[in-house]
């Protein structure tokens, strides 16, 4: 409907800020106002947690599996196969794990916020629902977001454990190490100060995840063509802001523990 | 391009209309961009009225009625609301004008992850707030059985025809019992058959809720059927306002080219 007025590059992208700018006050603001939607927001936890545990678990694992094969013929040159474990766990859980599993959940989650949400647009079906007087951004938009927060951090500690177990199967491969001992070696390996920030950061990489899919869609155009699109760019989108999120959750976590 | 005006004269068969206004539209002027859509919009609809708007593709009908609804902020113009300027209106306020008006959509805008049961749930306890389930068991059997779907009502909207689904969403909106009645095309894509059965269906629902309507449609036996009165629109303008009768004896060409093709 609208005609082709040529808008330059820099307003488009400062258009484009204001609007999620405004997209985040919406969704903060629905949080608090008018009923919360609970089934819906159990729903898109089902969906977004539950049927992302497969493909998380089976990634996780193999993670940890190569991660150790990768690491032996290091380690034994300089005689510190015992270090196996603790070189796994550090690195796992502070950066491979969340930032893996993030990844993942951007490919399978934002795309398929970004595809549906979309899809609601083309086929009038968010319209339907602002024009019936129920509120869109409280029913699709507050409970995916909140659900990607929620159960993106679930779903790497979850991916973290599975990895590690992977890691103890590749190790008893070519060694021999009792569960036990093994376990033991990781906790020992371990500090608050690789747990901790390693969760906080998967929160934001959730709430990422959910925002961008949820945006992306709500403002795909209208066309069978902008639904690949919307999605396309949700998952692009949030692995780059993943990877953001990661390089400023280093910083801030070697200021506080690593000084 | 000559404008013409019809005058309406009341015909025997007829129904009987009150005249009290219920949306009144007055120099409405929508733009997008340099694209003047609609330049000068007046229109009134009158309690129980069917009013249908002919037009082309990109006339500014569905603008209009969007409008109306507030999905489309105008640039210019009064546009009138049961008394009430919907162009000022905050969210709140536009939330309980919404409440008192259906929309169906052209595609029928069902919520593809809900059930027919629950898509029509859906208004009833998040717009009237029901709690009571059996209350709403009652009222969504009851709407589907209105629209013939009830045999339906476990099914997703995927697994439904375009007739059913258009009569799914006609069920979910007319669920709340809306004074006003906006139909987007609400034969498009469907066979002759069922489209003259959701024309029917439109009549049914004016004399049995009371509903006053607006139309928009290119299918004339649609026209015909629902109709207490037609405008027609060329470039964002209304150019002609009659009875069906009327407008088909019409000698303006515009007009004429819309009703070449009845007998």
């Amino acid at each position: 409907m609208a005609e082709e007025t040529t808008i330059p590059g820099w307003k488009r992208w400062l258009e484009g800020i204001g609007d999620q700018v405004e997209f985040i006050i919406k969704f903060v603001r629905n949080i608090f106002t008018g009923g919360f939607e609970w089934s819906e927001f159990i729903r898109q936890c089902y969906e977004i947690g539950y049927r992302s545990i497969m493909l998380v678990g089976i990634t996780s694992f193999i993670m940890g599996m190569v991660l150790i094969l990768q690491l032996r013929p290091t380690l034994v040159s300089f005689g510190a196969v015992s270090m196996l474990p603790k070189t796994l766990s550090v690195s796992f859980i502070r950066e491979i794990g969340p930032v893996i599993i993030a990844i993942i959940c951007a490919g399978k989650i934002a795309s398929s916020i970004g595809a549906e949400l979309g899809s609601m647009k083309v086929t009038e079906q968010l319209s339907a629902m602002e024009v019936s007087g129920a509120n869109p951004v409280q029913y699709l938009v507050v409970t995916r977001i909140l659900a990607t927060t929620l159960m993106v951090p679930l779903l790497s500690v979850l991916g973290d454990a599975i990895g590690l177990f992977g890691g103890y199967l590749a190790l008893n491969l070519r060694d021999s190490m009792s569960f036990s001992l093994y376990f033991g070696k990781i906790i020992g390996a371990l500090d608050f100060s690789d747990f901790l920030p390693a969760l906080v950061k998967t929160i934001f990489f959730g709430f990422a995840i959910g925002f961008v899919g949820c945006y992306k869609g709500f403002h795909s155009n209208k066309g069978t063509e902008s639904v690949g699109i919307a999605a396309n760019s949700a998952v692009v989108t949030a692995s780059l802001w993943i990877f953001v999120i990661d390089a400023i959750a280093v910083q801030i976590t070697s200021l506080l523990f690593y000084k | 391009m000559e404008k013409i005006k019809e005058h309406t004269e009341p015909q025997k068969h007829q129904p009987k209309v009150k005249e009290e206004v219920v949306i009144a539209i007055k120099g409405l002027k929508k733009s997008f961009g340099n694209k003047h859509v609609l330049k000068d919009i007046n229109l009134e609809l009158k309690r129980g009225e069917n009013l249908v708007i002919l037009g082309r593709s990109g006339t500014g009908k569905s603008v209009t009625i969007e409008c109306i609804v507030g999905l489309l902020k105008p640039d210019k113009g009064s546009l009138k609301v049961f008394g009430n300027e919907v162009v000022d209106m905050n969210d709140k306020e536009l939330k309980e004008l919404r409440m008192k008006i259906g929309f169906l959509f052209q595609s029928g805008a069902l919520y593809d992850s809900m059930t027919i049961r629950e898509n029509l749930e859906f208004p009833l306890t998040r717009i009237l707030k029901l709690k009571d389930q059996k209350q709403i068991d009652k009222k969504v059997k009851e709407a589907l059985d209105n629209v013939g779907l009830l045999e339906a009502i476990d099914k997703m909207p995927s697994d439904l025809s375009g007739g059913m689904r258009k009569r799914a969403g006609l069920a979910r909106t007319l669920v709340v019992n809306p004074e006003i009645m906006l139909y987007d095309e609400p034969t498009t894509g469907l066979d002759p058959i069922t489209s003259r059965e959701i024309s029917e269906l439109i009549l049914t629902i004016q004399k049995k809720n009371k509903t006053s309507s607006i139309i928009i449609t290119h299918d004339m036996e649609c026209a015909r059927i629902a109709a207490d009165r037609v405008l027609v629109m060329e470039n964002g303008e209304y150019i002609a306002e009659g009875t069906f009768d009327e407008l088909h004896q019409s000698k303006n060409k515009t007009v004429s080219a819309y009703f070449n093709d009845i007998l």
